[in-house]
């Protein structure tokens, strides 16, 4: 007995220990189990390699369907110089290779992408293989496998008109025109040189007839078993300046007809075609899209969010590892940038892109926010449940036989040496191209838009060199398997074991359609269980040059029941179904389901874009570019305005707007008529100022005349302190509503002034302003000069900063400045926030002086502070630079700011310090680096040694960086300060959705009992190494009790796009308007509904 | 203190005496090979840590002028400093021990002010301390290595100092260059588009002019898109002469394209491919003729000195003029107005089209090197063997400079007034500095 428990804790002991293995989710299945042991092998010889292909390492494709009926998934894997390989699946996860006694092998041909569709409506998976052909010796075609029922199959391309030949990556089937058949999408790819641009425009023009996409529409439904070409007709772009690596579709704008993704590698943008409805597309993804990645490899779409609204993920190649994202090619230098944007091109970054579909025919990208961007050299993403918990994962393929983007290769590889023949150096090139294994990505989407990498965690963290992927449940339990198409390894097939391991819930969906379409595909299936809805869109094209199959899994989490299955087969048919038992896979049948018409809900608007009238832009003087003056700074200082201030000039008791021009341009100033229209109101000073740019204004009656004066304050990061056109400008109101500009009225000091708060600190009666002032020109990370300035009482203004802060009062770079009473002592303090800062509170105490007080410890990069009143408390509002940028910080891993002349040149340095994983490394590459510090040169001769950086005395010596001053950011969110029970402020952030961008104003108003918050962001004027900030023009956001609701503001997008700069009240018609100014575009005014 | 040393030398040389018979190493350093291969290294270093041509010639002409410095220190009183003669090179005595060997000093100054000017330094440290193990084998006792270490120390301090104002050092942090949208304005030129360099190169003290614009071109022709206009067939010259290139003009085009970073691009595969820079090219003509001269240590020294600061000054004068017409490369508008998928034979260099930088240096060299060797004088170029180039012969500098000139119509990167304006710029810059500068002692006397 005694023995036995010993036994039995031991063996206890064994199996715990055994079981933390086994818990993995995912298991590697080995050939000798399988029967699969396909390799997609590669040999790079003289006459083929890199250099005479250019996608010689790109790899093969799998695509999975069960292609005889029999319940059982089977799949096919292409080869680029081996034989292609079909496996029969027979069950228990067994397979068989009938390639040729199905007669499927490719031919010998360069095969890429591989799609399974029922091409001729006989029910039956037929397989679709594309190849690169006429090429440097290859001389494939692309190949039609129609099944003939008997698990054989007749190559029928040319029959079908589809026998393409040239360079072809993947095939995409749908039913683009709705008549019941399939088309077909063929990407192909250009190899014209990709490195000359030539202007973007030539797309529309230029057809390459062997590089180009195609569009073939099939004629089936019309009587013929034959397609033909529509390419040009259909509006498909087909020129050489697309490199087509991967096609996705989906019902993006939610009209019922098929919109197409197409990923582009190199400098062409990517195209978005939204259905027409009519037979052709629109390319329209600069409508839809701001940003997406660069070198744009595969896609897939599919919700992400669980909002019934498709989301896009393409990937691009940047590395997550720092030791190598130093050492590699990062974004284009600014200057080849801008050069790119002149020749017509979008903004494109190295980086996978989310686009998170906002529902009003926009996206919002978010691969930052979420941490899905950096994957390596990145193929195939999925979007699929992994785990079946109920939210959609993300599995994603990468790897690089041959790594190109190394720099130590590009920079210092070639050494001159007469002795070689042209073919021996390219030989000695391929060597040298550096070579490194890593594993593929997995990101766990635990809900909120939170996503967690767990390729390790899940067993899904083998290294190698892998291409195309497909998922599908292979042996029907409910779980979806995955299947990766590796180079020089055999491929992948793993088990997904999560049935046992989690037990969560699922709900499988076959389609049957009525049609030749006869698995339904593109039809769009949402399975609604307990109030929430999880929806899909079935295709057999996804990820890079694969397919997965025509079966949909839903993953269900606990949820124990499903309330119905709707189904929407096209643009006019829906059908619901209520076969909702769960862990079952249906088969739901067109035709069979209850017809369903979906109500047209009319949404309530809170807001309404509304045209008063007033025809001004705000033209922004882009050819000042900051970054050519300080290599190393974040972001622009030079498009700060427009100035924007709401006041009653004339006193008729209207508000009036005064609208602060940049560089270059006169201001101006709108009357409000009564009834509610603007007249432009003529100002010789506003022209012969026009050389300033101004930034901010407040209306307040400064000289106690009772008329309503106009203060303007003046930045731009171009003119040096104290030069004249940096004064900020007093306009003193002549009691007649003209404003005269009155020179004398302020101190000459000329900083870059980034806001004024003006209040009354001396209790004469006359208004006091606190003047907050942003960067020191030329020289980021300096401290400017924010100062005080005490009226008079007739308008004159004294700089008495020193007699009432001290002379030690050094804020920083501040952005804003308000008079909130902080404390509730019915006394308001004044608040500064800025960059490089934490909160700061100055109290007035008893001799009128201001002391500081803490009330938030952890320093941001903040523009934007306002505050409402709740229950008799403050609450304040901080707009920051938000989570979906590259800069990281929390209180663990602060970002640094290292600011010292590190080469002691006369010009001082800002250096930005980042965390990548336990690493403190710069965030500036280190061509950028040596740019302005030539000597870094010296320490770091080399990418790979720039490259084990770990830390800030990995780079400078500590005596120079003893002397740098340094400032950390620890909090990037935007979110709200709150009194807790103890009277302390917490800081409670706004929810994801508040942190797509930087906020840079907010107004708040309470209507119905109802607290509105509405916050305007955006910038543009980031380095292009961080890229663009436009995922969150507007957010609006309804606070109760402590916190903060996010609300849809259902607004076309396009009325409110742009890059926000302030936002004001104004009272139109006795009607509350919100007026939002935006950089270098017109004025936004909203109604309040 | 004499006396003492005077007794050390003595049971020095007693002691050598006793061991060995002491070694003659009057003549260890006889000509300039040693200097040369120095210089041969800077190349080589100047090549990988990518430095671009102006920039290069800033380093070829310091350690030049330092080595000079200390042949003029020369018993023979052969030579003049160029203290006094240069801008701003402030005039100063240095102390020279008995014992100094003054070739040895002289390559230990043009190593000194090498290397700091450059960032692999441990690649030039190591090329020196071969030279100084191969030298020291030739039985240069430790006490006189040490004294004219000591020298080129000396000499080399007072011309890094001198280095160090002229400028090159702010210039790093000024602003990068602005790409302006206007039609006729130079663009960035495929495939890296790369910004252009040295935008204030202007602002680097010159050697000998007076003032950067001293020897100002001719405005380029007017810019015009229309067909049949000057400047429309300008282009199409380039078009053309690209198109019909012979063998021997593309031979041509490729000797001199001293391109020190070119890029190629396959796909996704991108690797620099550098070469000697123009400046480089003409330091190693420079070189070539002082050993076909069979000129001695001195002799090589004052060459490689007027030459790098005719190179230099070269640079100053031509991106003063680039900078200034900024004028949009044959490649941007013949892409633009002629045929939108033409390349030219060479890679377009990463800054404006006038007038040509080659043009200009080799003249202002080359008019340099005939005043030191004649105008017939015959050499051959053996300069590019290293980067897999074949040789050229040349009967005189002067041909070889038109034919550096014309090499860059030939590489389809250059219009024609850019040649010819630029090489008359070249050769005023080149005779002003051989009228200016005087090294050897008796033209000086004379004046």
């Amino acid at each position: 007995m005694y023995k036995y428990i010993i036994t039995l804790v031991f063996f206890g002991l064994l199996s715990c220990s055994k079981k933390e293995e086994e818990v993995k989710l995912f298991s590697l299945l080995p050939s000798s189990q399988t029967g699969i042991d396909f390799k997609n092998d590669l040999v790079s010889t003289e006459e083929m390699n890199i250099l005479e292909y250019l996608y010689f390492y790109n790899g093969g494709g799998v695509a999975v369907g069960d292609i005889n009926n029999d319940g059982l998934v089977d799949i096919y894997f292409t080869s680029n110089q081996g034989e292609n390989k079909l496996y029969l699946n027979k069950g228990n996860f067994q397979f068989e290779d009938i390639t040729q006694s199905a007669s499927v092998t490719g031919d010998g041909g360069w095969s890429t992408g591989v799609t399974m569709a029922d091409v001729n409506g006989d029910g039956l998976l037929d397989i679709y293989v594309c190849q690169v052909g006429d090429y440097k010796g290859l001389s494939g075609r692309n190949k039609l496998y129609i099944n003939n029922g008997d698990l054989t199959f007749t190559e029928s391309a040319a029959a079908y008109g589809v026998d393409f030949m040239g360079f072809s990556t993947h095939a995409l089937f749908f039913d683009y025109d709705q008549d019941g058949d399939l088309d077909l999408y063929l990407l192909n790819h250009s190899i014209k040189k990709p490195e000359v641009f030539t202007h973007a425009d030539t797309k529309f023009n230029n057809q390459d007839e062997k590089g180009g996409d195609k569009l073939f529409k099939s004629l089936i439904a019309q009587g013929e078993q034959k397609m033909e070409e529509v390419t040009t007709e259909a509006g498909i772009l087909s020129s050489s300046l697309g490199f087509g690596l991967g096609v996705g579709i989906g019902d993006v704008n939610g009209d019922g007809w098929i919109d197409i993704y197409v990923s582009n590698d190199f400098t062409e943008d990517d195209y978005l075609y939204i259905n027409q409805a009519n037979g052709t597309f629109k390319e329209s993804l600069k409508e839809y899209i701001s940003s997406t990645s660069r070198y744009s490899m595969g896609n897939d779409i599919n919700d992400i969010n669980n909002d019934g609204l498709p989301d896009i993920f393409t990937t691009d190649m940047l590395p997550e590892d720092p030791t190598i994202w130093m050492k590699s090619i990062g974004e284009d230098k600014q200057e080849v940038y801008d050069i790119k944007k002149k020749f017509g091109y979008g903004d494109q970054y190295v980086r996978n892109h989310l686009q998170l579909n906002q529902g009003n025919q926009r996206f919002a990208e978010i691969g930052l926010l979420t941490n899905t961007f950096a994957t390596d050299w990145s193929w195939s993403p999925l979007i699929f449940d992994m785990d079946n918990d109920g939210y959609k994962d993300i599995h994603i393929t990468n790897g690089i036989v041959k790594r190109p983007n190394d720099l130590d290769f590009v920079q210092y590889s070639q050494s001159p040496n007469p002795n070689l023949t042209e073919e021996e150096v390219y030989n000695r090139l391929i060597e040298l191209l550096p070579t490194m294994k890593l594993s593929n990505y997995t990101f766990r989407n635990r809900g909120d838009l939170d996503f967690e990498s767990v390729s390790a965690k899940w067993g899904l963290d083998q290294v190698s060199y892998s291409s195309g992927s497909a998922y599908a449940d292979l042996n029907n339990d409910g779980a979806l398997d995955l299947i990766i198409n590796n180079i020089n390894d055999q491929a992948f097939i793993y088990q997904n074991k999560s049935k046992e391991i989690l037990g969560n819930n699922f709900i499988q969906i076959d389609l049957k359609s009525d049609q030749s379409n006869s698995f339904g595909i593109g039809a769009e299936v949402t399975v609604y269980a307990q109030g929430d809805k999880f929806h899909q869109m079935l295709s057999t094209s996804r990820g890079f040059q694969s397919g997965s199959s025509t079966t949909l899994t839903f993953g269900l989490g606990k949820r124990e029941k499903v309330d119905s299955v709707l189904v929407r087969w096209n643009a006019f048919e829906h059908e619901v179904f209520y076969e909702n038992t769960i862990n079952e896979k249906h088969l739901l049948k067109k035709g069979e389901g209850k017809v369903y018409v979906p109500r047209i809900l009319e949404k309530e608007n809170v807001f309404t874009v509304v045209d008063i009238g007033i025809d001004w832009t705000h033209e922004e003087n882009l050819e000042f570019d900051d970054m050519r003056r300080e290599y190393l700074i974040p972001r622009k200082y030079s498009t700060e305005g427009p100035a924007l201030a709401v006041g009653d000039v004339n006193n008729d008791g209207l508000e009036d707007i005064y609208l602060g021009e940049a560089k270059g341009q006169a201001s101006a100033l709108y009357l409000q008529k009564s009834d509610g229209t603007f007249s432009r109101q003529e100002n010789s000073f506003f022209e012969m100022l026009s050389p300033a740019e101004d930034v901010v204004a407040e209306f307040a009656d400064f000289d106690g005349d009772g008329y309503m004066d106009l203060y303007v304050g003046s930045g731009g990061n171009e003119n040096p302190q104290g030069h004249v056109f940096n004064f900020d400008r007093l306009y003193l109101n002549d009691g007649k509503g003209n404003l005269k500009f009155s020179p004398n009225s302020l101190p000459p000091l000329g900083e870059n002034t980034s806001s004024i708060a003006i209040h009354d600190v001396n209790g004469d009666g006359a208004p006091d302003i606190f003047v907050t002032t942003s960067v020191v020109t030329g020289n980021y990370g300096a401290k400017p000069y924010s100062y005080l300035l005490i009226n008079d009482g007739k308008g004159n203004f004294k700089d008495e900063t020193r007699k009432y802060f001290g002379d030690s009062f050094h804020p920083g770079m501040i952005q804003k400045g308000a008079w909130i009473d902080v404390d509730g002592d019915q006394k308001k303090e004044l608040v500064l926030i800025g960059e490089w800062t934490a909160v700061q509170v100055y109290k007035q105490n008893q001799k009128g002086t201001f002391e500081q007080i803490i009330i938030d410890e952890k320093a941001g990069l903040f523009n934007a502070v306002s505050s409402f009143e709740d229950k008799g408390e403050e609450i304040i509002l901080l707009g920051n630079l938000g989570e979906n940028s590259k800069l990281k910080a929390s209180v663990v891993k602060p970002l640094w700011l290292y600011h010292h002349d590190f080469d002691s040149n006369e010009q001082e340095d800002p250096l930005i310090f980042h965390y990548m994983g336990a690493q403190l490394v710069p965030f500036a590459s280190r061509d950028d680096l040596i740019k302005q510090i030539p000597s870094v040169k010296k320490k770091h001769a080399s990418y790979v040694e720039y490259a084990q950086i770990k830390k800030p005395e990995d780079l400078f010596d500590t005596k120079i960086l003893d002397k740098a001053s340094k400032h950390k950011v620890e909090n990037l969110q935007s979110g709200l300060l709150i009194k807790n029970k103890s009277g302390d402020y917490d800081f409670n952030p706004f929810p994801k959705e508040g942190q797509f961008a930087p906020i840079k104003d907010f107004y708040t108003w309470e209507k119905d009992g109802i607290r509105h918050i509405l916050a305007v962001g955006g910038f543009y004027g980031f380095r292009n190494d961080l890229g663009r900030a436009d995922a969150m023009p507007m957010a609006h956001f309804i606070y109760k009790d402590g916190q903060v609701y996010f609300q849809q503001m259902n607004i076309d997008f396009n009325q409110i796009k742009g890059e926000y700069r302030a936002l004001k009240t104004i009272t139109i018609q006795g009607k509350l308007h919100l007026l939002a100014v935006r950089n270098n575009a017109k004025p936004v005014i909203l109604s309040v509904n | 203190m004499r006396l003492l040393k005077s007794i050390f030398s003595v049971f020095a040389i007693a002691v050598m005496l006793y061991s060995c018979q002491p070694k003659d190493y009057s003549n260890a350093i006889s000509d300039g090979s040693y200097q040369f291969a120095a210089q041969n290294k800077l190349t080589e270093i100047i090549i990988n840590d990518i430095f671009s041509p102006p920039v290069a010639s800033r380093i070829y002409a310091y350690p030049a002028i330092a080595a000079y410095e200390v042949a003029v220190l020369d018993r023979s009183g052969e030579y003049q400093t160029l203290m006094g003669q240069l801008n701003d090179f402030e005039k100063t005595n240095f102390e020279i021990e008995e014992n100094v060997y003054l070739p040895l000093a002289s390559l230990a100054a043009y190593y000194k002010v090498g290397t700091a000017l450059i960032f692999s330094e441990e690649l030039m440290q190591e090329h020196k301390e071969k030279a100084f193990k191969e030298l020291k084998s030739k039985g240069i006792p430790n006490d006189v290595f040490e004294a004219s270490l000591a020298l080129g120390e000396r000499v080399a301090d007072h011309v890094i100092a001198y280095s160090k104002k002229d400028n090159y050092h702010q210039s790093r942090s000024f602003p990068k260059y602005s790409i302006s949208n206007d039609p006729n304005a130079w663009q960035p030129t495929p495939p890296m588009y790369m910004e252009g360099i040295e935008p204030h190169w202007n602002k680097i003290r010159p050697f000998v002019l007076e003032a950067s614009d001293q020897f100002k071109s001719a405005p380029p022709t007017p810019f015009d898109t229309e067909k049949g206009s000057d400047f429309y067939r300008e282009a199409e010259e380039v078009f053309n002469v690209v198109k019909n290139l012979t063998k021997e003009q593309s031979d041509i085009a490729y000797f001199w394209d001293c391109n020190p970073y070119k890029v190629n691009v396959k796909g996704h595969v991108m690797f620099a491919e550098k070469k000697i820079t123009p400046g480089g090219h003409w330091m190693g003509i420079a070189a070539i003729s002082s050993r076909t001269a069979k000129q001695d240590w001195k002799g090589a020294a004052e060459t490689l000195a007027k030459t790098s600061i005719a190179v230099f000054d070269g640079f100053i004068a031509c991106w003063d003029e680039k900078y200034r017409s900024v004028l949009i490369r044959p490649e941007t508008y013949i892409n633009k107005y002629i045929d939108e998928d033409w390349l030219p034979v060479l890679q377009t260099p990463p800054f404006p089209e006038y007038t040509s930088g080659h043009s200009v240096i080799s003249n202002a060299a080359s008019e340099t090197l005939t005043s030191l060797f004649g105008d017939n004088f015959h050499f051959v170029d053996s300069t590019e063997v290293a980067f897999g180039l074949p040789v050229r012969e040349f009967k005189s500098f002067r041909l070889a400079a038109d034919e550096a000139a014309i090499s860059r119509m030939y590489g389809g990167i250059h219009y024609m007034p850019a040649i010819v304006n630029g090489a008359s710029k070249g050769k005023k810059v080149g005779e002003f500095l051989v009228n200016k500068i005087d090294t050897k002692a008796e033209k000086l006397a004379a004046k």
